[in-house]
């Protein structure tokens, strides 16, 4: 669903990515590990579009998308959250899902229908607020909300776009432990037919939602398997995990 | 979001039977009043549609306005259009003109769209300024009204003029409000509050601030075709970049994205104009100190204040602003 081949970046002489090789199936869940400054955002923003690599390509669904816009791969399906909130800030939780809902359903550029009333629209953001669990914020403004519905709402909006691959950049990024069991159990019930790609620092999270794990380290991949193996790996706990069993 | 409040309607309602009531009664100095607030609204609620809710502050409108006055004059004298399609001609034009320099400025923001607009008012002045096409520095004269004899009314009567003048406004709002519950307007607001989010949702920018930008300027020619109507002549002054500085002046005063705002703006800034001016030369001091206090008291100018104080006293006891639009 989602292929990368030798993808590279660098800035002058700083290597961010070197050589990324992934290859994510229809509906895997693979959870991106590694140290701060490994690259996985670098990464991320390169899968979407919003910086192009210095080589390699990119594939999704079977279609080299390197070249293409952030706009057009989304159409594509590839649709992403952020590790720092992304929001319309100035609306409502109910607006920040009915426009993304609108757009992906191509009526947020027509002229005569309001797409926020659309039968589609409606249905698409009840089904992603149901999932995300922001049923009791929905009309309020999102300046007015917690930083954990906000956090929600950010992944809320990646998901009204009904993507076919989905990127989250830590979900969980400085919410409670509650707020993070919620995120566990959101990432189970997603569909099962979603590629997801997840960078995640919450070991127990990662563990339990992976199909697999990829390790990231100075931009390389240094592990790239199952996550028994990414446990019991002695390279992993010494170049980033250390003792997470502890964790 | 764009949101007709019970308070909203409520303005526009007082404004319509207001301006019905007077442009009924009043005399030929009062219709002429009249009109010029009609002309303004028409160009400031233009203005509102992109810069309050696209966040697209431009500073060609008065430009854009011009375009549309001197079109509609060149179609209908140089081409012999019948006036009904020199004005049809002219506001397409001009929204044509406004699509293309909303698609170029597209790219900018903040500071750099304001000078890249202004950039343009300033080419339009030039060219119909130093061109003999356009005039020059002289204008151009007997410029026509259309001929509405068919469902009898003669636009050469003051009274009738005005009350054209006051539908066009009423027809200029129902587009903006209607292209602000669109799905283009619902875009357009989201790329004022993240354009980088909706990219990412797959919205192409650059194309709904372009579309967004060509209805605003439609409306803005129709406001310039109107201007040229009534004194059956234009010159150069009227594409000035200060023509577009006094529009934004009135979208502040009047509130900043509230649609309705800038029909008050425009109802104050001309009395204020007509009634100070009858005392000193020096309005504009008066109604920049005005501005400066609207400015300084933080408040989205006069209409926003009265939504806010109204707002504040509702959420204090029994609401009185309860939106007629559902989410």
């Amino acid at each position: 669903m989602l292929e990368t081949r030798n993808l590279d970046k660098s800035f002058g002489a700083i290597h961010v990515t070197r050589n990324v090789a992934l290859k994510l199936e229809k509906g895997e869940r693979r959870v991106i590990l590694g140290p701060n400054g490994a690259g996985k955002t670098t990464l991320f923003n390169q899968l979407v579009g919003e910086i192009q690599p210095s080589s390699g390509s990119i594939h999704l669904a079977g279609e080299d998308v390197t070249r293409l816009s952030v706009a057009d791969r989304a159409r594509r399906g590839l649709s992403r959250s952020y590790q720092k909130n992304t929001l319309f800030d100035g609306l409502t939780v109910w607006e920040n899902l009915g426009l993304a809902a609108a757009i992906a359903l191509g009526k947020g550029t027509g002229l005569m229908r309001d797409p926020l009333h659309d039968p589609e629209v409606i249905e698409t953001v009840k089904e992603v607020a149901a999932l995300v669990n922001l049923g009791r914020s929905l009309h309020a403004p999102v300046a007015a909300v917690s930083y954990g519905v906000r956090r929600q709402l950010e992944v809320g909006i990646a998901l009204a776009t009904r993507p076919k691959v989905l990127l989250m950049d830590e979900p969980t990024s400085g919410v409670g432990p509650e707020m993070s069991r919620g995120f566990h159990r959101l990432l189970k019930n997603l569909p099962r037919d979603l590629t997801v790609l997840i960078i995640e620092h919450d070991m127990d999270l990662a563990f339990d939602v992976a199909d697999t794990i990829t390790v990231l380290n100075y931009g390389e991949v240094v592990f790239d398997g199952l996550p028994e193996a990414a446990r019991n790996s002695a390279l992993l706990k010494e170049i980033y995990l250390g003792s997470w069993e502890d964790a | 979001m764009f949101r007709h409040t019970r308070l909203r309607l409520i303005t526009l309602a007082l404004l319509a039977i207001g301006a019905v009531l007077y442009g009924a009664f009043t005399g030929y100095f009062g219709l002429e009043v009249l009109t010029e607030i009609a002309i303004l609204a028409i160009l400031v609620l233009s203005l509102d549609l992109v810069a309050g809710f696209g966040g697209m502050v431009s500073l060609c409108h008065g430009a854009l306005m011009g375009t549309g006055a001197y079109a509609f004059a060149m179609l209908a004298s140089d081409l012999g259009l019948s006036p009904a399609a020199a004005m049809a001609g002219a506001i397409g034009l001009t929204g044509a003109v406004a699509a293309l320099i909303g698609a170029i400025c597209a790219r900018s923001h903040g500071i750099y769209f304001i000078m890249a607009t202004l950039a343009f008012s300033q080419m339009g002045y030039s060219l119909v300024f130093e061109s003999p096409w356009f005039g020059g520095d002289d204008g151009l004269s007997d410029v026509p009204r259309p001929d509405l004899s068919a469902i009898g009314l003669d636009l050469n009567d003051p009274r009738t003029f005005t009350f054209w003048c006051l539908a066009a406004l009423a027809l200029a709002y129902l587009v903006a409000a209607q292209v602000l519950r669109s799905g283009m307007g619902r875009s357009m607001v989201g790329l004022m509050h993240n354009e980088k989010r909706l990219r990412a949702l797959g919205l192409t920018a650059w194309r709904v601030k372009a579309v967004a930008f060509g209805i605003s300027g439609a409306i803005a020619g129709l406001a310039g075709v109107l201007a040229a109507q009534q004194t059956q002549y234009i010159s150069p002054g009227l594409m000035a970049w200060t023509v577009s500085g006094e529009a934004l002046v009135v979208v502040i005063l009047g509130g900043l994205g509230t649609l309705v705002g800038p029909l008050v703006g425009a109802l104050l800034f001309v009395m204020l104009r007509h009634e100070v001016s009858a005392f000193t030369p020096y309005w504009h001091a008066v109604v920049g100190m005005i501005l400066v206090a609207v400015v300084m008291s933080r408040a989205n100018g006069v209409y926003g204040w009265i939504e806010h104080r109204l707002s504040v006293r509702g959420a204090h006891g029994k609401p009185i602003e309860p939106e007629v639009e559902n989410a």
